[in-house]
């Protein structure tokens, strides 16, 4: 489909409708669960299901609009989540220069991964903010404790700009033959990667019996885990027609990302449950924080960046 | 025609930095709007305690709603005089300490005679953050003497961190501003209804979750 002579692949297209499709259906299903038996679990499935609304409206920007549209959208993503890690750990007030300055990271690596300078986009972070970050704190004089604020404020660029700017990469990918084009890949991967928090919860809750990691995170088990990974396959064998690649590799990568998926979510956990929150935040009603959501997609955007490289060059 | 202006300079520019880059939430904010006249009490930890409050009232509330500010502070220079009355609408008042020309409270009980609101912080001063200083009394005498004015209290979540008291850096932070119900207070004692203004406001810093820790003081 052509817009003023903007291209949208069909098959982009196609899931987009899918995901559409399935928000009607819930939509419907729980505001009709909600007039006629009103409860607090009800009133709590509508308002995550509306927060799905603006997710899949945020999605699909990011996959149908222009490249600019949508990396300005992913950066500002990038920028809730930092502020909010920033918000929810333990800082000194002498960390303020330098947590103001960690903020600035985020233009300069989004520049880098629009431009697709990819050398100057993998070390910006990993060194010049290292070494930038330690020296505003040296310059504040402050030496009680700086050595947590030293590895705390880098570490989070890392986690919450540096994984998530790999999704601006998708948009430099050029494969001849190929027609879903970027969108098609950062569909697929966004999409095994909602869907497997979904099925991993909903496994859980129903067959969930043995607790994979009791002491971080109570609610994962080794069912919903099994049913995630087993669930994301068959998704990822049948989505491969949104990426250039054999339906088996599609598939592998439907297993690899749920792993992944499943470590995201509880190296977040971990951070909670050190922290004594329950949530990270609370600026998507019904979810929790923005980290709550985006837990995932941090670990498996690079690997499925980094898969897709390794497929393509054999 | 002040507070137009204020307004338009709140929806399209001050309103949409708080909410997006500086990330300040709002809880409850229809009860303002709802009620025809107030005493808003808060905690007081920066100077985006005020800016942040008027950016959530209507503008049929916001023209009469006035935050309290010492003259001997905001008064300083002609500029942070002129600016405090543009932005908050403020009365400037004498400190009760100090020797003062005008009496504070009669200078604020005035303006509900008027039928107009009141923003107060009965902290006095921005304090350490997280830290609730002594409430001054003021605030007690005029709620005993208008009796048909309820307070709303508000209690502001982590805007110690965005701008703490002496420090010129803004530092994007999630902070909250949570308003309560109107309360009508029950005693007619100075101390009692101190009593219950701080019980209101702390009551709703129990109430949810805490999305912030504290900086460390070093």
């Amino acid at each position: 489909m052509s817009i003023y002579g903007y291209h949208i692949p069909t098959n982009v297209l196609v899931a987009l409708l899918i995901i559409f499709s399935v928000l009607v259906t819930c939509t419907i299903a729980f505001g009709i669960l909600n007039k006629v038996k009103k409860s607090k679990l009800s009133t709590e499935l509508l308002t995550r299901v509306i927060s799905w609304w603006w997710i899949a409206g945020g999605v699909a920007v990011i996959v149908a609009a222009p490249k600019v549209f949508g990396t300005v959208i992913i950066a500002y993503i990038s920028f809730v989540a930092l502020r909010e890690m920033f918000s929810i750990g333990i800082f000194r007030s002498s960390d303020r220069t330098a947590m103001f300055f960690a903020y600035f990271a985020i233009p300069v690596q989004f520049y880098l991964a629009y431009n697709n300078y990819y050398t100057q986009f993998l070390y910006f972070i990993p060194l010049y903010m290292f070494i930038g970050v330690p020296f505003i704190l040296v310059l504040t004089g402050q030496t009680e404790k700086i050595g947590r604020s030293m590895s705390v404020i880098p570490t989070i660029l890392i986690q919450t700009v540096y994984l998530l700017s790999h999704l601006v990469l998708f948009y430099n990918i050029e494969i001849e033959g190929y027609e879903s084009g970027p969108g098609g890949l950062l569909i697929f991967l966004l999409m095994i990667t909602a869907f497997n928090d979904v099925f991993q919860f909903t496994w859980g809750k129903l067959f969930g019996r043995h607790k994979i990691l009791p002491k971080v995170s109570p609610n994962k088990t080794v069912e919903g885990f099994l049913g995630g990974v087993i669930s994301s396959a068959g998704l990822g064998y049948f989505m491969y027609f949104l990426t250039p690649l054999e339906p088996w590799q599609s598939l592998v990568t439907g297993v690899i990302l749920s792993i992944m998926g499943f470590i995201g979510d509880a190296i977040v956990s971990a951070i909670k449950r050190d922290l004594g929150i329950k949530d990270t935040g609370n600026i998507v009603p019904g979810h929790g924080g923005a980290l709550d959501r985006l837990d995932s997609i941090l670990i498996t955007t690079p690997i499925f960046y980094h898969l897709l490289i390794a497929y393509l060059s054999f | 025609m002040r507070a137009f202006f204020s307004k338009i300079l709140y929806v399209i520019l001050i309103r949409p930095w708080l909410k997006l880059i500086i990330g300040v939430r709002y809880r409850n904010k229809k009860i303002v709007n709802d009620t025809p006249q107030y005493i808003l009490v808060a905690n007081h930890n920066s100077h985006f305690d005020t800016l942040s409050i008027m950016a959530a009232i209507r503008y049929s509330q916001f023209k009469k709603t006035h935050a309290v500010a010492v003259e001997d502070y905001f008064g300083k220079t002609s500029l942070s005089a002129a600016a405090v009355r543009f932005f908050f609408n403020a009365i400037l008042i004498g400190r009760s300490s100090k020797e003062s020309k005008k009496d504070p409270i009669q200078q604020m009980s005035k303006a509900l005679d008027k039928g107009q609101s009141l923003i107060l912080y009965p902290e006095g001063t921005r304090g350490q953050p997280g830290v609730m200083q002594d409430f001054k009394r003021g605030v007690a005498v005029l709620l005993k003497d208008h009796p048909n004015v309820p307070f709303i209290p508000v209690f502001l979540e982590g805007f110690g961190k965005v701008l703490p008291k002496s420090k010129t850096l803004i530092l994007p932070m999630n902070c909250t501003v949570r308003f309560g119900k109107p309360v009508f207070p029950k005693s007619t004692e100075i101390e009692d209804i101190l009593g219950e203004v701080k019980t209101a406001i702390l009551a709703l810093q129990k109430r949810d979750e805490r999305y912030t820790n504290d900086f460390e003081n070093i």
